[in-house]
């Protein structure tokens, strides 16, 4: 039991480390102002939900709409978190506590992880109260939750495994120029084009998610491609598969990582 | 607690940084003598349990260092200050306290508050405790420093290099506070300033090239000076012979303080040696043992 409390610290302090970044919160503001203004100016395919829509509808097309770009700002706030205690010099110190290395990574991951999806929450139950005001619909905060957590909370969670990770490999300047690359590359270039996951369970856009809560399928969701298997027909149970995919897929990283921080010591 | 190190070996590469040392620490306060790259910090950071011994055998209080389940016993009675102790400058001395009272297992909310006050007093931190630690001073980080060290009353205290950087009041500060704490506890202190040790230990082990050159009391290392310490005045050049411990310019020349077997020039008188001497007088011995 100590080493769960003691992953709860390291959760505990690590939110409240991300959670006070000034930046985090100012780029996703800004990104998610600027999708919000795009959506009325330009309406794309995630355009506004017709009126009367409902509110399942209305909020994950906020949640789609989000996920198009906010991750990227989740993997850029990420990258520098486990690499942080080297340039901080807080890794010797932390190291000569009784926690080990997985409850210290564990709480690190879900500390940060929560704290960096903070403001994406938050910019969603915004659009949910804006949308509650305009429609006078009070379900749009419950479905604007839901939307996040099937659509948004999946990237953030794959996003992180790898942004926490492969910096420790990479640097971190040099993950971010290639996850930005991968974000465009593996979920929004189409298959036709280069040979990309792009519409398959392990697209972190979440497209089989949003197609499922939207009853149609959206951003390329199932459309063939690379590894036909991971690209069935956006159903509810292939949404819940993505979902999970993407989860695992995310956690796999930090295992490795668990493996090789106990390594590092005896080297 | 009690320490016995014997056969330690560790290296990094093809670098060896400790080649065998033996050692065993009693209890109080100790200090860990040795110039720069001697390994004093490799073997500290093996009792922190932060890297893992390469050869040999690390026992403190009993539990073996070479084991997981011993290294955790021993980081739950441990209090570690490192020679570059990082903090997190968005949180407030008060905040990285309670982080690192979690992290030790502090888990009463009342008592380990209580403790983080009584430790931000001790240390002379209460009237910052809640203020970020972004622009914090050298002597203020290494006074934190202490604090989470002390968080959990630890049997065993290593501290390295505590007073390096810091000015001369901050030094006479912390090595007070420090003395103050061995009344209980084994307090082991690694220095490259011999006055630290002088000050405020009666053992000590002198590490060089990764082995144990002397290990014993302070007053026998100081001994091992007598009869080869010398105060010469000349107005010209230092002495050739022997090495020189300290040089004070006067109106008639300079005071030369010499450590040498042999009478350095006629004028030389032997003087009482200090501790600096006997370290200085043990390092001239072992480096011509060595090169001979």
């Amino acid at each position: 039991m100590s080493g769960v409390r003691e992953t709860l610290a390291v959760c505990r302090y690590e939110f409240r480390m991300q959670i006070r970044k000034r930046s985090l919160w100012i780029t996703i503001a800004l990104l998610a102002g600027s999708l919000a203004a795009g959506r009325f100016g330009m309406g794309p395919r995630y355009a506004p939900a017709s009126p009367g829509a409902p509110a399942r509808e209305v909020m994950t097309r906020w949640a789609f709409l989000f996920s198009v770009i906010l991750p990227i700002a989740f993997g850029m706030a990420l990258a520098d978190r486990l690499l942080r205690d080297r340039r901080l010099r807080t890794a010797e110190l932390l190291a000569s506590m009784p926690p080990g290395s997985g409850g210290r990574l564990t709480g690190t991951f879900l500390g940060s992880v929560t704290a960096t999806g903070a403001p994406a929450l938050a910019a969603m139950l915004v659009a949910a109260g804006y949308e509650t005001v305009r429609r006078g619909d009070p379900m749009m905060i419950p479905w604007g939750l839901a939307a996040f957590a099937a659509v948004l909370a999946p990237a953030l969670v794959f996003v992180a495994g790898y942004a926490l990770v492969c910096p420790l490999v990479l640097t971190a300047p040099l993950f971010r120029v290639l996850f930005v690359g991968y974000w465009f590359w593996g979920n929004l270039l189409l298959p036709a084009t280069l040979p990309t996951p792009t519409g398959s369970l392990l697209t972190p856009i979440g497209s089989y998610a949003a197609s499922w809560l939207l009853g149609t399928p959206v951003l390329h969701a199932g459309i063939p491609g690379p590894l036909s298997f991971l690209r069935p027909e956006p159903t509810g149970s292939a949404a819940a598969g993505s979902i999970a995919l993407l989860v695992v897929a995310g956690l796999i990283p930090l295992l490795a990582a668990g493996l090789l921080r106990g390594r590092w010591r005896t080297a | 607690m009690d320490i016995a190190i014997t056969g330690l070996r560790r290296s990094f590469g093809r670098v060896t940084a400790l080649r065998g040392v033996d050692l065993t620490v009693r209890g109080g306060m100790y200090g860990l003598l040795g110039g720069n790259g001697a390994g004093k910090t490799t073997l500290m950071r093996i009792m922190a349990g932060v890297i893992a011994p390469g050869a040999g055998q690390v026992r403190i209080g009993g539990y073996d260092l070479t084991t997981r389940s011993g290294r955790r016993q021993v980081q739950r009675r441990l209090g570690y200050v490192p020679q570059d102790l990082g903090l997190y400058p968005d949180l407030s001395p008060r905040e990285f306290l309670d982080y690192v009272a979690l992290l030790k297992g502090l888990d009463d909310s009342a008592a380990r508050r209580r403790q983080v006050e009584e430790l931000l007093d001790v240390v002379g931190l209460t009237g910052v405790a809640g203020r970020r630690m972004k622009g914090f001073s050298g002597g203020q980080r290494r006074r934190v420093g202490i604090a989470q060290a002390l968080l959990g009353d630890p049997a065993l205290l290593i501290v390295d290099e505590p007073t390096a950087g810091l000015d001369p009041e901050e030094r006479i500060r912390f090595r007070t506070l420090l003395a103050g704490l061995a009344g209980q506890r084994t307090v082991l202190l690694s220095t490259h300033i011999v006055e630290d040790v002088a000050q405020t230990c009666h053992e000590t082990a002198v590490l060089a090239a990764g082995q144990v050159i002397y290990s014993g009391s302070v007053a026998d290392l100081t001994r091992a000076a007598e009869g080869t310490t010398w105060q010469m005045s000349s107005a010209g050049a230092p002495p050739i012979e022997g090495v020189v411990v300290s040089a004070v310019a006067r109106e008639t020349g300079t005071q030369f303080r010499v450590i040498s077997p042999a009478r350095p020039s006629p004028d030389a008188t032997s003087v009482a040696p200090t501790l600096e001497d006997g370290y200085l007088a043990l390092m001239q011995r072992h480096s011509s043992t060595a090169v001979g």
